[in-house]
């Protein structure tokens, strides 16, 4: 039976940068700070990363539970097996998103008991006050996971936030209807803070909300301007940790704590640059990790690539900012906070449009890619199919393919496994394929 | 005289070849079961008795494949696409597209003008596009591996098959079978799904003539001639096709001995 499965032990991973390693205890502070703001008294809220209403959430004084997330660290600690299990056996397919599938085994099974599954990682993810979903943005479980959670917790409120952006077509500027977007999104964050008046009876302060705003947006500028340092030669970091340091981005957005670690970070990669300090020492290869959720529980195969002499300068997987006064527009002079949260959104979703539409047969993804092989002397890309992720990993062989057409041909891998589901992983199969890659790498930079 | 030698240790079988000045002296094939180590000794042995050869008479050993790392008196291990590139480039120095048709994986290579691999495709980690298909449909079927490409050539009522994945077409294949479908029309249909899904990875990675086939596939005249039919090419076969990644490791490890290695 899936009880009786215990999680593998594991060699604590090496990372380059201090800010990396310190972020073990700062997510599970981060984690099992929720179940002790419950026994506070403190509303508790599943919720999505990267949702865009992060500001709110603080200013209301609810806790976050990332429930993508739990699932990550389920499966980084080798021990989502038994959650996958007991999802498949609450009749799920096992095709879905097993972030998803992790996270509904979870809260099946805690339901079921009345408290959490016995040895439950970094103390289990502890039942919310309120669902809060975000739908029409990145995937479908955005919005359906939680529906269907709510099987096993009938009594706990939903609130989907509708957030999208406009789409990419070559043959309009989006400008032309952004405003509608924002209007739209502004009208479902607005739906949103009444919904959690409503469930917390507490009333927003929107002076406050104003001040995690700009926060952010300071956060923001100061991640972008610290991830660019990472162009250097010998690069300081690389995707191993920014899988790692992406942590605050994703959970302590509006809070000083996230300001203060991306300061540290920032620090810490400028001295290694003066001090020649690079990943590893002998730098051979530049990569790009083009796009895919990584295997959580083989983050170690970026230390495989750093023992072939590759490094990742660049990913675009969590990166999800970008330097607020790169913007085409003033953002500041947009002092409504939820006005400004909005245009943000649509303003980093629409960030690549303009450089695609020079291109004839680009594409935003495309371009991105484009400017960080340019920006960051990249030899190859890497990316990585999850079987279980289709919204993110569905087109990228489409970008290889144009990134080639209107740009050049550049060595590439695609890494096939999952994010969470181990069985989908093979350990031997995965660094042949990197091996073979690096001798590819390597036939082309000796032309 | 300088003796190297190379070793492929695959999920199916295992290849040995034995070279001195650029020439092969001697080579053997044997199926891998389930003891690399062991297999690896064996291959070795009756590749270096045909050589009249001991294994001291060997200066550098390149292992590859699955079990490369079961080969304890290897001097070094290597990937499979390098040794890949080598071995099609040594056989034939125009092909700038080789498939590689193994019974765990096909792979399809891109190769520039000096037997090196510029990029390169795998097939899925299911059945679906490797020799394993063939090997479960010769079970399924009765007859041996190396009847299964002749006798397809001779269908004259192609089954098509609704599936590519190995273990539907093993039930599929059963329910034609029962339903008193000609063995080789079953065949002939299950090459062109293979042939299929060989196709599309080739087209994913552009093909650029000349192009051969290598690995334990390529001795299956009637998937051969599927792909051919599929690719509108011909295809460059060499007589002995499965020990092409090994003749690599060889041909690696006498470069090694050459720069001092």
């Amino acid at each position: 039976m899936s009880e009786e499965k215990k999680p593998e032990e594991r060699k604590k991973r090496r990372t380059a940068t201090e800010a990396a390693a310190k972020i073990g205890p700062i997510q599970k502070a981060n984690i099992q700070g929720v179940a002790q703001a419950r026994e506070e008294g403190k509303k508790v809220a599943y919720t999505f990363i990267c949702c865009c209403y992060d500001e709110i959430i603080r200013a209301m004084d609810i806790v976050p539970m990332w429930t993508e997330t739990y699932a990550g660290i389920c499966g980084a600690k080798r021990d989502a097996q038994r959650f996958l299990e007991r999802a498949e056996s609450e009749n799920f397919s096992r095709s879905l998103c097993t972030y998803a599938l992790c996270g509904l085994g979870f809260d099946a099974w805690r339901e079921e008991l009345g408290e959490m599954p016995p040895e439950a990682p970094w103390g289990g993810q502890v039942r919310p006050d309120m669902m809060l979903g975000s739908g029409q943005m990145l995937c479908d479980p955005r919005n359906k996971w939680y529906q269907a959670a709510q099987h096993y917790m009938p009594d706990v409120p939903i609130y989907d936030v509708g957030l999208p952006w406009p789409p990419y077509e070559d043959d309009y500027d989006y400008r032309e209807v952004q405003d509608y977007y924002v209007k739209y999104i502004v009208k479902e964050l607005k739906g949103l803070v009444k919904f959690l008046e409503k469930h917390t009876g507490k009333k927003m302060d929107w002076e406050r909300l104003s001040e995690l705003v700009d926060l952010t947006d300071k956060t923001w500028n100061l991640i972008w301007e610290a991830y660019e340092l990472r162009r250097a030669v010998p690069t300081p970091m690389g995707t191993g940790d920014a899988m790692n340091t992406m942590v605050p981005m994703v959970f302590n957005m509006g809070t000083q704590e996230g300001y203060d670690y991306y300061k540290d970070l920032y620090d810490e990669l400028k001295l290694k640059i003066a001090n020649k300090e690079g990943v590893i020492p002998d730098e051979k290869y530049r990569l790009v990790w083009g796009g895919g959720l990584p295997s959580w529980f083989a983050l170690s195969d970026f230390n495989y690539f750093n023992s072939k002499g590759a490094v990742f300068p660049v990913e675009t997987t969590y990166r999800m900012i970008e330097a607020i006064y790169n913007f085409d527009m003033d953002l500041t002079k947009i002092t409504d906070p939820l006005e400004h949260i909005a245009w943000r959104w649509v303003k980093f979703w629409t960030y690549w449009h303009d450089r695609a539409r020079k291109r004839p047969g680009s594409h935003p993804d495309v371009e991105r890619l484009i400017k960080y092989i340019e920006d960051y002397k990249i030899d190859g890309i890497v990316m990585h199919e999850a079987f279980s992720c289709r919204s993110w990993h569905v087109g990228l062989i489409w970008q290889l393919n144009q990134l080639k057409r209107v740009y050049r041909d550049i060595p590439s891998l695609i890494l096939e496994s999952d994010i969470v589901d181990i069985s989908s992983y093979n350990e031997a199969d995965t660094r042949a394929r990197i091996d073979a890659f690096i001798d590819t790498l390597e036939a082309v930079k000796s032309r | 005289m300088v003796y190297v030698a190379g070793i492929d240790i695959g999920s199916a079988f295992s290849k040995a070849v034995v070279m001195a000045e650029n020439k092969i002296i001697a080579y053997q094939v044997l199926p891998s079961g389930g003891n690399y180590k062991l297999t690896a000794e064996q291959v070795t042995e009756k590749t270096l008795t045909k050589a009249k050869l001991s294994l001291k008479d060997i200066a550098y050993t390149v292992a590859i494949g699955y079990g490369a790392a079961s080969v304890s008196f290897s001097s070094e291990t290597a990937s499979d696409i390098s040794c890949l590139a080598r071995g099609v480039y040594y056989l034939f120095p125009n092909a700038r597209t080789a498939i590689d048709i193994g019974g765990q994986f096909t792979r399809v290579l891109k190769l520039d003008g000096r037997g090196k691999a510029t990029s390169f495709l795998l097939s899925e980690k299911c059945a679906a596009g490797s020799g394993r298909f063939l090997q479960v449909i010769a079970r399924v079927l009765q007859i041996d591996l190396e009847d299964i490409g002749e006798l397809s050539l001779k269908s004259k009522n192609r089954v098509d098959f609704n599936t590519g994945c190995a273990v539907f077409a093993e039930s599929e294949a059963v329910s034609r079978v029962a339903e008193g479908a000609a063995k080789e029309d079953i065949l002939a249909g299950l090459h062109r799904t293979l042939a299929a899904k060989i196709q599309t990875m080739v087209e994913r990675l552009g093909i650029e003539p000349d192009c051969a086939v290598v690995g334990g596939g390529a001795k299956d005249i009637g998937l051969v001639r599927s792909i051919e039919a599929g690719l509108a090419c011909k295809l460059l076969v060499p007589d002995e096709p499965q020990i092409v990644a090994a003749l690599g490791a060889a041909l690696l490890a006498g470069e090694k001995v050459a720069k001092g290695g």
